[in-house]
């Protein structure tokens, strides 16, 4: 019998197949191409991007020379920037405002590598900095909402055709759909239990055990009890902390180790397949009328790990409601094992 | 510089690129590449491949589960959700839980493996549209479900597994999460407007130069939603308001089925065949009835790939504004 599973957080449902449930070989949708001999991310390349905004370089050099760790570029098609107005305007029912904001691409490895899987846990913690340092100067824009960071990685996870690691930052001058859902969830749960539902999901499933991928000190990653996708995984701190940007040192260390490790597993496992990521994390608390100011206590970053598998189809998107062909329990053992 | 948009329904941000709209001939997605019907479940003479026919449509009135048939209507070989057995919930823990009690049916959308809704005659569509009425009756008849979803996904991009034309139906015993949103959005504008939201955008988009409007007959109205998630969306509404598709008139069904044919047809013609989604979106059943919700088709054609940015935001970029979808598909842009 299938079972239906609800997000403790927002409160969407999910099928999860039982009895077929799919068999991490029954996906298969390796990821591979050609290395490119002109990609525009390789070290000694830097003038075929746009000037550098950030970058690593533990032996200094400047900008937009070779001798770095971790680049950050503004994104060649950006949907947002910064050089506009934030004007904003209603016409009838509708509301509009202009798209401030900022769109970079992280740069995660000078030489050319494909999946972020085969980066040293040294160089993903550089990369874990560099969000950090690009969400601190972002805040001082007051206009900034919002700071999103994800990564497509493969093309049917909406990558690009050169296949060199990186990741992009989106800022917003608005806050997002998702992450409000999110807030509202973990509010709710909050003013009725006087706890944050992550910090239970975590001691929930560090107890119950059978849900989680790995664990090192400090982060936890686990399948989702509803999970919407097969093999998706979050990574959670175990320790409570709304924001992202405020990782300590060491659970930067244990955090590039689990991001490795479960990215290592999936590529394993799954045979290299396209997968995102994105690292849910609580917008700026910019004062206004009605500003929320419980987020502290009711938030808790995490990031979320997608392999892409499955084609998202019309009754997805219909209803929000997903199907899931693998059980989370099967998933984390097949990943706990990989 | 581009835009953003706020859904006045569901108070969804997208960012549309109104400086450098894509064009129907940017977008890159594979043709489809025919199988054939051998061996196809849906075709004339394989009737016993499918689970045992639910309801058919026979102007011969020949013998179910046998050729003769327009419209035929089986459950789902594979199905998400299984019919028999009360529904159980209960909470482990700090989760909640039910068992997956539900229907999953396919709608066979004529016997012609090769052709789609706007190669059938208008009689065809109409049957086919009759038949999510009666199919959509018929299970609201039991009470444990509360939401009829039907949805067509054509192509394999768009998550369909067979090529022969078809459409599904899910029964759930509760409320997805998107139409409880919807709903919510309908419910807060009718309660300081007391005006239906989507009545409300029918009238704004009529008296805006109809430059989001496709088509148009007496009894409804395709456009493209000034803030769609995806390029070339587009909604079909009825214009009279109706909160749940069960509720369509008999004598209105003809214009639903020309203005679909119309709509999907322009789409395949302007957009290279691209392989799409649509939705009915419609009010729950038995349970109270939202106030404000007006029944409406949403059709998403899978032109671009929808990345990690749109999952973790809810926050889509949209390539090509609507207003210029709009102009292709009304053939004013080429």
């Amino acid at each position: 019998m299938p079972q239906l599973r609800k997000d403790p957080i927002i409160g969407r449902w999910v099928i999860i197949s039982t009895e077929r449930g799919k068999r991490p070989h029954d996906f298969g949708k390796t990821y591979s191409g050609p290395p490119d001999k002109d990609c525009p991310f390789c070290e000694g390349r830097e003038q075929q991007t746009p000037p550098e905004i950030y970058a690593v370089r533990p032996d200094g050099g400047s900008p937009d020379s070779k001798g770095w760790k971790v680049r950050v570029v503004p994104s060649i098609a950006p949907f947002l920037d910064n050089q506009g107005e934030l004007w904003k305007k209603g016409i009838g029912l509708y509301d509009f405002i202009g798209a401030y904001g900022s769109h970079e691409v992280v740069v995660e490895i000078p030489n050319h590598t494909a999946n972020m899987a085969d980066l040293e846990e040294g160089q993903i913690k550089d990369v874990l900095t560099t969000y950090v340092k690009r969400i601190e100067a972002l805040k001082r824009d007051k206009k900034i909402k919002y700071v999103l960071i994800f990564k497509n990685y493969g093309w049917q996870a909406g990558g690009g055709r050169v296949q060199h690691s990186r990741s992009q930052i989106i800022a917003t001058p608005v806050n997002l759909k998702r992450v409000k859902e999110e807030l509202e969830g973990s509010r709710k749960y909050y003013s009725y239990h006087e706890r944050c539902v992550y910090c239970d999901i975590v001691r929930e499933e560090l107890d119950l055990k059978e849900r989680i991928v790995l664990d090192v000190d400090g982060i936890l990653a686990v399948v989702p009890f509803a999970s919407r996708f097969p093999f998706e995984v979050w990574i959670l701190p175990k320790k409570h902390s709304a924001d992202f940007y405020k990782i300590d040192s060491e659970e930067k260390n244990s955090l590039a180790k689990a991001l490795k490790e479960v990215l290592v597993k999936i590529k394993k496992l799954l045979n290299d397949p396209p997968y995102n990521y994105v690292i849910h994390t609580a917008p700026f608390r910019r004062a206004h009328k009605g500003y929320w100011t419980t987020i502290d206590e009711d938030y808790h970053w995490h990031i979320e790990v997608i392999p892409r598998l499955t084609q998202v189809a019309g009754f997805e998107w219909g209803t929000g409601f997903y199907i899931c062909p693998t059980p989370p329990e099967e998933a984390a053992k097949y990943l706990r094992e990989a | 510089m581009s835009e953003l948009r706020r859904d006045p329904i569901t108070e969804r941000w997208v960012i549309v690129n109104v400086d450098a709209p894509l064009s129907p001939a940017d977008f890159h997605f594979q043709q489809h590449i025919w199988k054939g019907e051998k061996g196809c479940p849906f075709c004339y003479g394989n009737e016993n491949l499918t689970p045992p026919e639910i309801e058919a449509v026979r102007p011969d009135k020949s013998e179910p589960n046998t050729p003769g048939w327009k419209v035929r209507v089986v459950a789902n070989k594979y199905p998400a959700l299984k019919i028999e057995g009360n529904l159980e919930k209960q909470g482990v823990r700090l989760y909640d839980m039910s068992n997956g009690i539900g229907a999953h049916e396919v709608i066979i959308d004529s016997p012609e493996h090769y052709k789609g809704i706007p190669d059938f005659d208008d009689n065809q569509v109409e049957s086919i549209i009759k038949i999510y009425k009666s199919r959509t009756l018929d299970l609201t008849k039991d009470k444990r479900f509360k939401y009829i979803l039907i949805f067509k996904n054509l192509g394999k991009a768009a998550g369909a597994s067979l090529e022969h034309g078809h459409s599904q139906l899910i029964a759930l015993p509760m409320i997805p999460k998107n139409v409880r949103e919807e709903i919510r959005g309908a419910e807060r504008y009718m309660s300081y407007h007391e005006r239906c939201i989507f009545c409300d955008i029918i009238r704004q988009e009529l008296g805006n130069h109809k430059e989001r409007i496709i088509f148009e007959n007496d009894k409804f109205i395709t456009l493209l939603p000034l803030s769609s998630r995806f390029p070339f969306e587009t909604w079909i509404l009825p214009k009279e308001h109706k909160s749940s598709f069960m509720e369509i008139e008999e004598e209105d069904i003809p214009f639903l089925a020309k203005i679909l044919k119309e709509t999907l047809g322009r789409m395949r013609e302007v957009l290279f065949n691209p392989p799409y989604n649509y939705v009915i979106h419609t009010s729950p059943i038995n349970t109270e009835q939202p106030l404000g919700f007006h029944w409406h088709i949403e059709i998403m054609p899978k032109l671009s790939r929808t990345a990690g940015f749109e999952w973790g935001s809810g926050f889509y970029m949209v390539q090509t504004p609507p207003e210029i979808a709009a102009k292709y598909l009304r053939g004013e842009l080429k």
